[in-house]
């Protein structure tokens, strides 16, 4: 069924699809009508599960692990300062090996305050052991919640689904709601470990050896490197189900193209129009969308990559010090392809600032003018 | 697609405005996306929502700089010149005022719906909010939706004085002046 609703409230329909028995959340900005919308369907009956409301994103997270150990789904959703609070307990939850499914609206951190969308605030957890996706429009975050169950739930490691304040969370667009019995048999009744006996309360995490740390973190690291595959056989699945599919990441006229534009989220949408009017005008102008962030799809873009002269990563996020975090993922990424591309940064959207087409034609142009190579990122600003 | 630029303040239902539009044309099934720029949630403050409406989905995500139509809640937070830049030449202008058509005398290369919303939306009982009113003006202004998409969606989104906002569509429906381009 379809249905005219924000990106916002596609994530609460996720939620309730996948019957999510707890949910422990605090209300942020602009993630607050999610949080609104579950609260609304467990008052009325609709929800399935309950709602918990702590006193902190902390004690959110804190609650979500808990409850996961006991063998159930669990979800939250934060923003920005309300995911740096939960900072200490997304180690814990990926080191316990929950798979708990957040939503986060990604807004600037403060200092000085705002609301407006930038993706630093997510970005920033990419250390954590959080699976990270970057939705594009409410139905890819819809699509996402469900898929993010799936995956996290056969690799054992927490799911972050990232949607941009105000462009995804707060845009109403036309939704595609799928039927609940198609969720009940792509997703079916959960059996988890229950590494956590609420009859028999205990300590779960013990002071271990340097060894056994080591051991641990490897396992981990496994764990998390095979998402790349999982992720992409559940978006296969997900495609034979519901008819959509994403990639883990996603390339655009890739082919014939000698310069490639690289996005994630919402400015992705926009990038499409941008480059089919470059490609108009004649320039060999080309998209890479990256929807996985963590794990880092380091191969598939690679393979994508490989031959092309000049890629340009536009980052809605600046890591003060360094520049467009997906930008230093990629270049990572590319230091052992045999005759390796310009990679140019360029840092547009910062703070929720615009980004047209037009704002996305200027940055190919200028990228297509450049001749050397440029380490540092470059600061765009129409004019 | 069309782009449709609402301006008004907050309190005046700018944002919900934009949104009933936007599932009346849905329920008329086309593709429509709207959103809303505030800088802060308190009533006065100066609100934008934004409608772009097309017969299939659409891509863009960013704000309006160039609409097709303007509707202008309060016409205090508007320059002359500023409405002569931003709207599209053909461009059509609906606007909440209590002044006849000489007034805007410089804006007459654009199509113009002149509806002194206020009085209108008290007589059918409604305080404050001017969406409906300044909908159902629009609709008689531009016919890209049908007046029955409007009162259903107001019928189903409206809980509080439903019949109320409906008979303020109406009116304002059967009272828009409107004023052809004279260019």
């Amino acid at each position: 069924m379809r249905e005219f609703m924000t990106g916002n409230h596609a994530v609460a329909h996720a939620v309730k699809l996948c019957r999510t028995p707890l949910i422990a959340a605090y209300p942020i900005t602009p993630q607050t009508p999610i949080y609104e919308k579950l609260s609304e369907w467990e008052s009325s009956g609709l929800l399935q599960g309950i709602m918990m409301r702590t006193e902190s994103e902390h004690s959110a997270m804190a609650s979500c692990i808990a409850a996961s150990l006991t063998g159930v789904r669990t979800f939250t959703a934060t923003s920005s300062q309300g995911l740096a609070l939960m900072h200490e307990m997304l180690h814990f939850a990926a080191g316990c090996r929950a798979p708990i499914v957040m939503a986060n609206v990604n807004r600037l951190l403060a200092a000085p305050w705002g609301f407006w969308a930038d993706q630093l605030d997510s970005l920033s957890q990419r250390d954590t052991g959080w699976i990270q996706f970057y939705c594009e429009n409410g139905q890819e975050a819809l699509d996402s919640v469900i898929q993010a169950y799936k995956i996290a739930e056969q690799v054992f490691l927490p799911v972050m689904i990232c949607l941009e304040a105000f462009f995804v969370s707060h845009f109403m667009e036309p939704v595609e709601i799928p039927a609940q019995e198609e969720v009940d048999r792509f997703l079916p009744p959960l059996n988890l470990p229950h590494r956590f006996d609420i009859e028999k309360p205990g300590f779960l995490v013990p002071v271990v050896s340097s060894d056994l740390y080591r051991k641990y973190r490897q396992m981990m690291q496994r764990a998390m490197d095979s998402v790349k595959t999982v992720a992409a056989q559940v978006d296969d699945e997900f495609k034979t189900t519901f008819g959509r599919s994403y990639g883990i990441i996603e390339p655009i006229l890739v082919e014939d193209a000698e310069v490639l534009l690289v996005t994630a989220g919402s400015m992705t949408s926009t990038a499409r129009m941008a480059i089919q009017t470059l490609r108009e005008k004649g320039y060999p102008v080309g998209l890479l969308k990256i929807r996985l962030f963590r794990p880092f799809p380091v191969e598939a873009l690679q393979q994508t990559i490989t031959g092309k002269k000049k890629i340009v990563v536009i980052d809605r996020n600046c890591s003060i010090g360094s520049g467009g975090i997906f930008c230093q993922e990629l270049r990572a990424a590319l230091i052992h392809s045999p005759d390796p591309p310009f990679v140019y940064n360029y840092l547009a959207g910062i703070g929720g600032t615009d980004v047209t087409p037009d704002t996305i034609g200027k940055i190919a142009l200028d990228a297509i003018r450049r001749v050397d190579p440029a380490d540092e990122s470059i600061w765009w600003v129409d004019v | 697609m069309i782009e449709i630029k609402f301006k008004g303040r907050g309190g005046q239902g700018v944002v919900v405005a934009s949104e009933l539009l936007g599932r009346a044309f849905f329920i008329e099934g086309k593709f429509p996306q709207c959103f809303s720029l505030f800088g802060s949630e308190r009533r006065g403050a100066p609100v934008i929502g934004f409608l772009r409406v097309d017969e299939k989905p659409i891509l863009l995500k960013c704000q309006i700089y160039q609409p097709d139509q303007l509707i202008l809640f309060d016409l205090s937070l508007v320059e002359e010149k500023e409405v002569i830049e931003e709207l599209k030449p053909g461009g059509t202008l609906l606007i909440n005022t209590d002044q006849g058509i000489e007034a805007f005398k410089n804006w007459r290369q654009f199509k113009i719906g002149l509806i002194d919303g206020r009085p209108i939306a008290r007589g059918a009982g409604v305080e404050g909010a001017l969406n409906t009113t300044l909908l159902g003006a629009y609709a008689a202004l531009t016919h890209e939706v049908r007046k029955e998409t409007l009162i259903e969606v107001v019928r189903r989104m409206i809980p509080i004085k439903t019949e109320s906002n409906i008979k303020a569509l109406q009116t304002a429906y059967d009272r828009v002046r409107i004023y052809e381009s004279l260019s």
